[in-house]
């Protein structure tokens, strides 16, 4: 080995010499099962990592949504207070907020550090299966199985704006990172781009033919799109040209709404769940399937990236109830 | 028209028709006679309309009736049978009522009137037509007019003293019903105001309480407003007596006008109150005895009439029809209280007492799960009894929490490790609020030292003449409270006055008093009885609850002179307070600031005390026995415990 290396500091361009953490250019992660929680009595529905990376919170069917420390996956408490199964989990920027979608037709702000819920949203007349912040965390916006999509005011707890989105239950909404567009995916296969401030629809997605869209989110520099659809394909979408850019297909999804994700912190990869009971990393790049995680028994049905670190978490429908916690080192 | 219709059967009862009617008033009945002024059955077939007391039917009966044919018409067709409400399939009956409602919507009981002829009933011509005219509903009631249609059915309503009476009071057939006279003896007649008393009880004549039907113990006096309904003994019942209670209250209402109508006070408006039941069985029991033709069905009788038969309105046109279950609602709703109530009960009962379970079916039962327990478990449970459940689940604590324990203590929490360093911070801006609290303490006694040494000056008056040519007169300031021009002079004193007397129309609290140890004199704590709110404000300045004493004569101002706003000079302000303008209250305004400062201290002290209860909440519940049980971190990788990639902190 060259000794100038030890004494310089960044003289060339770093050789990949040894298993240096520096820009490694390993094609594949290598992500292994560190942590099983248990906890859930029913089928988990969605888990997500706090945005400043220390909790992870998993909605479920028993009506309950467990927060768990994102490093040492240990219990940390238990937010109680739907009446029917909860569909999906959001947190806001400051992670001290949350808000729950269920099939009780509402929505709840919960605040974290005391458990209590802070607001009830109501105004669905069906049940609410997807909500998210946006950026800022004054707005939330829900999609529900009546087939529109509401923007609410967390300071009030008021509806802004109904979208008559949809002509199908809405699968999935999404803000941009800067907040001033949404997306929403339905089962009628088209997938619409909103304007945030004045409710205006500026897009319509819609391939050959529309499969029923179960999942979309916006790529976290906001120029893309992730589209699942349920004919197990995967597609990335530029969102301004309106072209689908890469496509990505190996796993099984048919049924289940199954959550996607962007893993930027090592390689850059798309994760997913698959209803064969593997989590499925892809390369963005190249779109080929460079990992399978195997270790849950059932549907996996949601995969979420954590913001820092290298960790993915995955939940599993009523078989396994349990949430997986996989670590790698690139 | 009378009469001309010969039929072939002479009237049976042989009882009083006598109705003078027009000439052209429709008849009806085996009579032939077009008496409409007492209880009538319709039948379903030929819609002819029958008195009951022709064809031996009392209302009672008919209650429990739900089709009924004539008996031409059942001789005629011998598919036609009377159909009953068979009391024990009350239940089922009542869902077969919903069934059946709209079907009897178009047959015989809420028919338009035998006749189109409206203006017999309009009221009654509707769906719930009878139970409208037994009066339940008020609208139908209050406003004669439906009821008065014609002068024939006027008239009639004149003559119903003379006619046999039927309502759920009198039976109409007793001794006791009977009778026309009051006694003038007994304690009922003696309230009577006929009889000079001072009519509180407002019941019938002990007599002439009906020996079937009246109430079986004197009641309490009551005014027209009836009381709620009394729980049935099994359970209590809110929502008919809802219902119940507001209709009643209606009749009660127009009982009370009714009764000013007749002359006779011979119904006094009876309390309309509950107790229905027990009534019910004697009457169930009455039927079950008579002995009626074709009728071998037990009968069950309609509970929810009973208290809207008014005594007043019996007076009124009683064209009753065919009575349907008005409060069917509720006495579903009741009826299914019923029965979870009592299914409770049992399941109370038999989870005291397993050995009863055994008595039910051993075969069938799953073993109860309570270790080392044969016996079979309650239905609906796992188990036998308490003492199993209970000891099952001791059993399983012991076996899973210590190794759930063991999996907890394997790793660090990393949750734990910042709960703790945020209790060091918490504890450490505790201390430092206390000796802020020690500061404001000291200021405060401070400030009361120099306002007590001030008031020792004494008075000087000649100070007064240099303020006066300072002060430049030609200037106006508006006051800001009340808006008035002033003199800048006495501006500062004027504007004080102004706003407290404003600021003492308006109430600051809250709910709670203030209980803080060790804090003399803070918040005024005054308590307002009418919002029963504890007055808020500082006790130094609050307008509403302290007036300014008044000020004596000789009374030095004192307050600490500065130089250049800052600078103490040591010397007090020697002018007489009333006539100071200058330092108008300095120690009220001196005393808020410190207790304003001492406030926000003890708010700070409050927030971080709520923070501590936080942080101590959430380290037991992480790893409570319920959260350990509930929940487990099962690690793969014994080597990983923390995630994080960089060094742990």
């Amino acid at each position: 080995m060259t000794t100038e290396q030890s004494g310089n500091a960044k003289a060339e361009p770093a050789l990949p010499s040894s298993a240096n953490q520096s820009k490694p250019v390993s094609e594949k992660p290598n992500y292994a099962l560190k942590f099983t929680l248990e906890g859930h009595t029913e089928a988990v529905s969605s888990v997500k990592f706090s945005p400043n990376g220390e909790w992870l919170a998993s909605s479920s069917a028993d009506k309950v949504i467990i927060i768990w420390g994102a490093y040492d996956g240990k219990y940390e408490k238990t937010l109680k207070g739907h009446n029917l199964e909860i569909s999906d989990v959001a947190w806001s920027s400051d992670s001290s907020r949350l808000v729950s979608a269920s099939d009780d037709k509402t929505l709840k702000i919960w605040d974290v550090k005391s458990g209590k819920c802070l607001k009830t949203l109501k105004g669905h007349s069906n049940y609410v299966f997807c909500c998210n912040f946006n950026p800022p965390s004054n707005l939330i916006i829900s999609g529900s199985f009546d087939e529109s999509v509401k923007i609410w005011e967390v300071r009030t707890g008021k509806c802004l704006k109904t979208l008559s989105a949809h002509s199908d239950p809405v699968s999935a909404v999404h803000f941009n990172c800067s907040g001033s567009l949404i997306v929403s995916g339905s089962y009628d296969g088209v997938c619409r781009i909103w304007d945030a401030a004045s409710g205006q629809c500026l897009k319509a997605l819609v391939d050959d033919d529309n499969p029923p869209v179960s999942f979309v989110k916006f790529s976290p520099n906001g120029k893309y799109i992730l589209i699942a659809t349920l004919d197990n394909t995967l597609k990335l979408w530029d969102y301004s040209r309106g072209r689908c850019l890469k496509t990505y297909t190996g796993h099984k999804n048919e049924k289940y709404c199954v959550f996607a994700s962007f893993s930027v912190t090592g390689g850059k990869w798309i994760v997913s769940g698959s209803e064969d009971n593997l989590v499925y990393i892809w390369n963005l790049q190249t779109k080929e399937i460079v990992q399978k995680l195997q270790g849950h028994t059932d549907v996996v049905i949601s995969a979420a990236c954590h913001p820092t670190e290298n960790i993915i978490a995955s939940a599993a429908l009523g078989n396994d109830k349990t949430v997986k916690l996989w670590t790698s080192t690139y | 028209m009378e009469g001309d219709a010969s039929d072939p059967e002479p009237p049976d009862a042989g009882e009083d028709s006598k109705s003078e009617n027009g000439e052209n008033a429709p008849i009806y009945c085996i009579c032939r006679k077009p008496d409409i002024n007492c209880f009538m059955i319709g039948c379903d077939n030929c819609n002819e309309w029958f008195h009951g007391d022709c064809i031996r039917i009392t209302e009672k009966m008919a209650k429990a009736i739900r089709e009924w044919y004539c008996r031409e018409c059942r001789e005629k067709d011998p598919k036609l049978e009377i159909r009953y409400r068979h009391k024990k399939s009350r239940e089922r009956d009542s869902s077969e009522r919903d069934g059946s409602e709209p079907r009897d919507e178009g047959g015989g009981r809420k028919r338009p009137a035998p006749d189109p002829d409206l203006q017999r009933r309009p009221g009654a011509g509707t769906g719930v037509g009878a139970m409208l005219a037994r009066g339940s509903a008020s609208p139908h009631k209050s406003s004669p007019q439906p009821l008065v249609a014609t002068p024939s059915q006027h008239h009639q309503q004149q003559q119903q003293q003379q006619q046999v009476k039927r309502s759920a009071r009198m039976c109409g057939e007793c001794e006791a019903c009977r009778r026309t006279e009051d006694c003038g003896h007994c304690d009922f007649c003696r309230d009577m105001k006929k009889f000079g008393g001072p009519n509180k009880i407002r019941q019938k004549c002990r007599l002439r309480q009906c020996q079937l039907r009246a109430r079986l113990s004197p009641v309490t006096p009551s005014e027209s407003l009836p009381r709620p309904r009394r729980p049935l003994p099994t359970q209590p019942q809110p929502q008919p007596s809802q219902k119940l209670g507001r209709l009643r209250e209606d009749e009660g209402a127009v009982a009370s006008a009714a009764v000013k109508e007749p002359p006779e006070a011979t119904a006094t408006p009876e309390p309309l109150s509950d107790e229905d039941l027990p009534l019910d069985s004697e009457l169930y029991q009455d039927f079950c005895a008579g002995a009626f033709d074709d009728h071998s069905l037990p009968w069950m009788s309609d509970t929810e009439e009973s208290p809207f038969l008014d005594p007043a309105l019996r007076k009124r046109a009683v064209k009753v029809k065919h009575v349907k279950r008005r409060e069917k609602k509720s006495e579903k709703k009741k009826d299914e209280r019923y029965k979870r109530h009592r299914q409770k009960q049992k399941h109370k009962d038999k989870w005291k007492h397993p050995e009863r379970a055994d008595a039910k079916d051993p075969a069938s039962l799953p073993q109860c799960l309570g270790p080392g327990c044969v016996r079979a478990a309650q239905p609906g449970s796992k188990y036998c009894s308490d003492d199993c459940g209970m000891k099952l689940a001791a059993n399983r604590i012991y076996e899973i929490l210590p190794q759930r324990i063991q999996q907890w203590q394997q790793s660090p929490c990393i949750a734990e490790e910042h709960g703790k360093k945020l209790l060091e911070r918490i504890r450490r801006e505790q201390q430092s609020a206390r000796t802020r609290l020690q500061e404001m303490e000291r200021r405060f006694h401070e400030l009361e030292a120099i306002i007590l040494r001030a008031k020792q000056q004494a008075v000087r008056e000649d100070e007064e003449s240099n303020e006066g040519d300072s002060d430049d007169t030609d200037l106006q300031i508006f006051c800001v409270s009340c808006g008035h021009p002033i003199n800048p002079r006495v501006a500062l004193r004027h504007m004080e006055r102004c706003y407290a007397k404003y600021e003492s129309q308006t109430s600051f609290g809250s709910m709670y008093p203030t209980r803080i140890e060790g804090a003399t004199r803070l918040f005024c704590d005054v308590y307002n009885p009418q919002s029963k709110t504890y007055c808020k404000r500082l006790q130094v300045l609050c307008p509403e609850h302290s007036r300014d004493p008044k000020v004596p004569a000789d009374e030095v101002c004192g307050c600490p002179l500065v130089r250049d706003v800052f600078e103490l000079t040591g010397d007090f302000c020697r002018l007489p307070k009333r006539q100071c303008n200058r330092h108008y209250c300095w120690e009220k305004l001196r005393r808020a600031e410190v207790d304003l400062e001492r406030v926000r201290v003890w708010y700070k002290l409050d927030e971080l005390f709520e923070q501590e209860r936080n942080v101590r909440t959430a380290m037991t519940n992480r790893a409570g026995l319920l959260a350990l049980m509930l929940h487990q971190t099962i690690q793969h990788d014994p080597l990983t415990t923390d995630l994080r990639s960089s060094a742990e902190r």
